[in-house]
């Protein structure tokens, strides 16, 4: 740990030491930035095979004969695949080309059973579109970010260190599943702007059913591309360097910003950035050299054999445009507008997929902001305990709004709607009233009972009602309302409950007086 | 040699004697293998007589039923080594049988063996592979050395004149059905590429791979044929229900009645091209006379011969060894060892480290793989370089549309895959262009058999160079036995547009009989 830590500083010394070494003020100098990121589709075969794309069950068990690149296994091309690229391609607003081609890319790797992935270089499914981002996305101006091209391609098996000291391993799962590469021009200038760049497309993706985008696990990777150049000269006079495997935001923000100030000291100092590939050590905030553009692998590009060229019909095109839903701002400008909700409810609620079409459904019977409320507090809280998503819980919209319209009637208490919804998470298939009638839960309306049962409470608490009434704490009273909600395992309504303590407490105070 | 005159009498009552014919069968050709496999060398590993005997999937009896069949070591069937006569793959076993092997079996074949080949299809002697040479049955007049029986296919060919078998499946990339048959007095049919199944055989140069029929007569190899001759969805570049019903119509379009020919005269109508550029200065004299004699027989029995041009032949050998060895290099990559197939024992450091992995792939690849096919992955590699890839692999992309657009220019049947939607026909009842051509299958006959090292490399690839044109351009293609000469056999070639190949039996059975 002490080690770390006297490298860490180190390592920050050496940095201003650099950057005292700038003869160009830092400002002169601009960044010309273009992303590529590696989406896992949402599919549910491989790309090439019909074994499940479940990546994460047992080691090994999803793997067919041309996943494992066994002899004379051949590719066979998944369309659900071909449609989910299609929709990325027409959310982005590009054009899904009518031919695109498969090539191989060769390397040698463990995790590549192949010895080849099979993937778009030359003809890729989609081209042009953009992205723009803007205040919404965080930004003071707007920026828009082209598409360059959008690709299928192959995922690689998972490699394992570290398990067996003398082996690594190899999980073939992944091997096959597929992927889109989305390549930008490098129109991006800040690491806050290519932040905002992925978090949209995340959004995006998510929304449209395309992909989990989920960097933690893998189904989102981002690689960035940075250049420098003196403001005023060409934008991309600067030689690019090319920054790998940058799994998280805050990697994105760290590794674009020291890969700015390295070359740019570079540059200062009258040296060349030399094009290479680099990684991203997070923990010293530098990026490092992987490998220079000498080392760069000859892929041996070469069009893939095994599958034809994929030709695309206008009525295909417009089928799977016809499935898309409404743009993620259309669809929060409409939804804020409609239900009276604020813009960062609506985010909220886009930034889990599907659920605004769940939300909506609820909506038609109940008052929108009580939903929109109970799905971003309790939905949302119950999922993230389960680490669910909202299109794999059983919960129906149906049941929520259930629940929410007898609340809203006063059938059930919030405790008791917090525990129907629950159940319905856990799976419960029967209806509110049959369950309400299960429990024997009734909201008890009748005072009497309730201020009943109130003074017996005050009777058994003497030194809290002193406290109450004498001393003038305050918190005695919830004290009081929460032993008398316990007292009818709430089924009273707190605000009655409430109510009916203070009066109790307040005739004892008439008592002493 | 009486044996190998030995032909395989229909049996009458096939379908009342059927298990009793069947297991004759089998047991006769068992007692084959047994008895002259030590001389001929053309069987790797024959199947345990209970198993192969076994009544197959097909419940009523099949076109196929009592036939013993053998196939080549490169087409995977669940039983033995699926070895492609590889070190890599020697004790390799297929968890799935190729879809050719299905129907063969369905048609109520036995599949009695896995044939000796040069390793990988990479030969045309062979003379490459882990099982050894295989011999061709025939002797020169006088007797003397043993001949080389051809190859890739040299142990299906042989297996097969030898009466070992009633037919034999091998593979054809350039040739390597055709020329052993050619060279072993038998008739080695190459169907359009697409016509059969490529899944299960396993891959040197997937865009010109084909799997092709061994038999003594056109009638058998037909047989086999149509067999296999269906769709497939697991191989993508198998032909589709829709691509083979435009094929017929173009037929039935360019050659309408042609079904009711003549029986003194059965070809009658028909045109044969000789190919000019066929005439190379490597034939010998044996081979030009049967030529000769062949474009006479096809004149006497009604067709019209003619003299073509296919002026890009000359630049179809080169073309075609840098398309084959650069897909070869790609389709071999998958042979590593790491999760089947031998693995280097060296004790090579863990492959913790890419660097390190590289040294095992090296040491593994450089064990399981024979020294041609090394050399033949090494050219390969180079020619889809980065640096070579403008010099050798595009140019040969382009003479291999060259050289199919000549075929185009030739035959009277429209290219289904390249012609426009069904052209109207001029109506005056004068074709244009020819229905096949005929040309040498081989220069001369069968060479001695050399020891492994005194090859003279060049001179082993300029065997290819009647055959390879009709892999460039997907067409089908036949041998058959054209006499001998000083006791070895001669073959002569037929060939047709994409997609004629029942025309193509049609008319190589009359040139046979």
């Amino acid at each position: 740990m002490h080690f770390l830590g006297r490298i860490r500083v180190g390592a920050l010394a050496q940095r201003g030491r650099a950057f005292s070494q700038i003869a160009v003020p830092a400002q002169e100098y601009r960044a010309a930035i273009g992303l590529e990121l590696h989406v896992q589709l949402q599919a549910r075969e491989k790309l090439f095979s019909a074994a499940s794309a479940n990546w994460d069950d047992k080691p090994n068990t999803n793997v067919w004969a041309v996943d494992a690149g066994l002899p004379g296994a051949l590719p066979r091309l998944n369309p659900e695949c071909v449609a989910l690229a299609a929709r990325a391609v027409l959310a982005l607003d590009g054009q899904v080309q009518r031919r695109s081609a498969f090539d191989r890319k060769h390397y040698f790797y463990a995790d590549q059973p192949l010895g080849y992935q099979i993937t778009q270089q030359q003809h890729p499914i989609g081209r042009g579109g953009f992205l723009e981002l803007g205040p919404g996305d965080g930004l003071a101006h707007t920026r828009r970010v082209r598409i360059r091209q959008l690709q299928l391609e192959q995922d690689t098996a998972k490699s394992i260190h570290g398990v067996d000291p003398e082996y690594v391993l190899v999980d073939l799962n992944r091997a096959g599943v597929a992927l889109v590469e989305i390549v930008s021009e490098p129109d991006v200038d800040t690491a806050g702007e290519a932040v905002a760049y992925v978090r949209k497309m995340q959004a995006l993706l998510r929304h449209t059913g395309v992909s989990k985008c989920n960097m933690e696990e893998g189904s989102l990777r981002c690689d960035v591309n940075v250049s420098v150049y003196r403001a005023g000269a060409d934008r991309l006079s600067g030689t690019r360097c090319e920054l790998k495997n940058l799994n998280s935001l805050r990697a994105i923000q760290g590794a674009v910003n020291a890969e700015i100030a390295r070359q740019v000291a570079l540059v200062g100092r009258g040296e060349a950035v030399a094009q290479e590939t680099r990684g991203y050590n997070a923990s010293a905030g530098e990026t490092f050299l992987m490998r220079s553009k000498e080392a760069a692998p000859d892929y041996r590009y070469m069009p893939e054999p095994d599958v034809p060229e994929l030709r695309i019909s206008d009525d295909w095109i417009a089928r799977v445009r016809s499935g898309l839903p409404e743009t993620p701002e259309a669809a929060l400008a409409r939804v804020a507008a409609q239900y009276g909700l604020a813009r960062e409810t609506v985010l909220t609620l886009l930034g889990e997929p599907g659920c605004l079409a769940f939300f909506e459904e609820v909506a038609r019977g109940c008052s929108a902001r009580l939903v929109a409320s109970w799905i971003t507090s309790e939905v949302f809280g119950q999922l993230a305990y389960r680490a669910q998503r909202l299109a794999e819980s059983p919960l129906t919209a149906g049941q929520l709004a259930g629940i929410l319209d007898a609340l809203q009637r006063d059938a059930v208490t919030p405790a008791q709607a917090k525990q129907l919804l629950i159940a319905f998470m856990d799976g419960e298939t029967r209806t509110v009233d049959a369950l309400v009638a299960a429990h024997g839960w009734e909201v008890i309306s009748d005072d009497a009972q309730l201020r009943r049962l109130a003074d017996q409470l005050l009777d058994a608490h003497p030194k809290e009602v002193a406290g109450y009434l004498v001393k003038g704490q305050a918190r005695r009273l919830n004290f009081f309302v929460g032993k008398l909600m316990q007292a009818t395992k709430g089924q009273a309504k707190p605000q009655v409950a409430s109510q009916i303590v203070k009066d109790a407490l307040d005739a004892r105070r008439d008592r002493l007086a | 040699m009486p044996r190998i005159l030995l032909r395989w009498a229909p049996c009458r009552h096939a379908a009342r004697c059927r298990g009793l014919a069947t297991a004759a069968a089998v047991e006769r050709s068992l007692d084959a293998i047994a008895r002259d496999n030590a001389r001929l060398n053309a069987v790797a590993s024959a199947r345990a007589r209970e198993d192969a005997s076994a009544p197959g999937p097909s419940g009523s009896a099949g076109p196929l039923e009592g036939w013993p069949v053998a196939v080549k070591a490169n087409i995977a069937t669940t039983w033995g080594a699926t070895s492609c006569a590889s070190r890599a793959l020697e004790d390799y076993r297929s968890p799935f049988a190729a879809t050719a092997v299905e129907a063969l079996e369905r048609a109520g074949a036995a599949v009695v063996a896995k044939t000796n080949m040069d390793e990988f299809g990479m030969g045309s002697k062979n003379t490459f592979g882990i099982y050894g040479p295989a011999h061709n049955p025939h002797r020169a007049a006088g007797g003397g050395d043993l001949h080389s029986p051809g190859g890739s296919s040299g142990g299906s060919a042989a297996a097969v004149a030898a009466g070992l078998c009633r037919a034999a499946l091998g593979s054809d990339t350039g040739g390597s059905v055709r020329l052993p048959a050619a060279w072993c007095g038998v008739v080695g049919f190459k169907p359009t590429y697409g016509r059969v199944s490529r899944r299960g055989l396993v891959a040197y140069g997937s865009s010109l791979d084909a799997v092709g029929v061994l038999a003594q007569t056109v009638d058998d190899a037909g047989a086999v044929y149509r067999a296999m001759a269906v769709p497939d969805p697991r191989d993508m570049t198998c032909m589709s229900p829709a691509l083979r019903r435009r094929i017929a119509a173009l037929v039935a379009d360019t050659r309408p009645g042609m079904e009711h020919l003549g029986a003194d005269r059965p070809l009658a109508g028909l045109r044969i091209g000789v190919p000019r550029e066929a005439w190379v200065d490597e034939l010998s004299a044996a081979a030009l006379d049967a030529w000769r004699a062949g474009a006479a027989r096809l004149a006497a029995l009604g067709c019209e011969v003619v003299a073509v041009s296919l002026p890009h032949t000359r630049h179809a050998l080169p073309a075609y060894y840098t398309l084959a060895l650069a897909e070869a290099s790609s389709n071999l990559a998958r042979y590593d060892g790491v999760r089947y197939g031998s693995r280097s024992a060296s004790r090579a450091p863990p492959p913790a480290r890419p660097a390190n992995a590289s040294l095992k792939y090296a040491a593994t690849r450089g064990e399981g793989l024979g020294a041609e096919v090394q050399r033949r992955i090494l050219l390969g590699t180079y020619v889809m370089s980065e640096a070579a890839c403008r010099h050798f692999y595009r140019p040969s992309q382009r003479i291999r549309r060259l050289v199919q657009q000549d075929f185009d220019a030739v035959f009277a049947l429209p290219n289904a895959l390249h012609a426009p939607d069904m052209a109207p026909q001029p109506s005056d009842g004068r074709r244009a262009g020819v229905d096949a051509i005929l040309l040498p299958t081989a220069t001369d006959t069968a060479p001695r058999q050399g020891r492994a090292g005194e090859e003279d490399l060049v001179a082993s690839y300029v065997n290819d160079v009647m055959t390879v044109s009709a892999n460039l351009a997907g067409i089908p293609a036949i041998a058959v036995p054209a006499g001998r000469t000083s006791g070895m056999p001669l073959g002569l070639q037929l060939a047709a547009q994409y997609g004629d190949d029942d025309l193509l039996l049609q008319i190589a059975r009359h040139l046979h009989q």
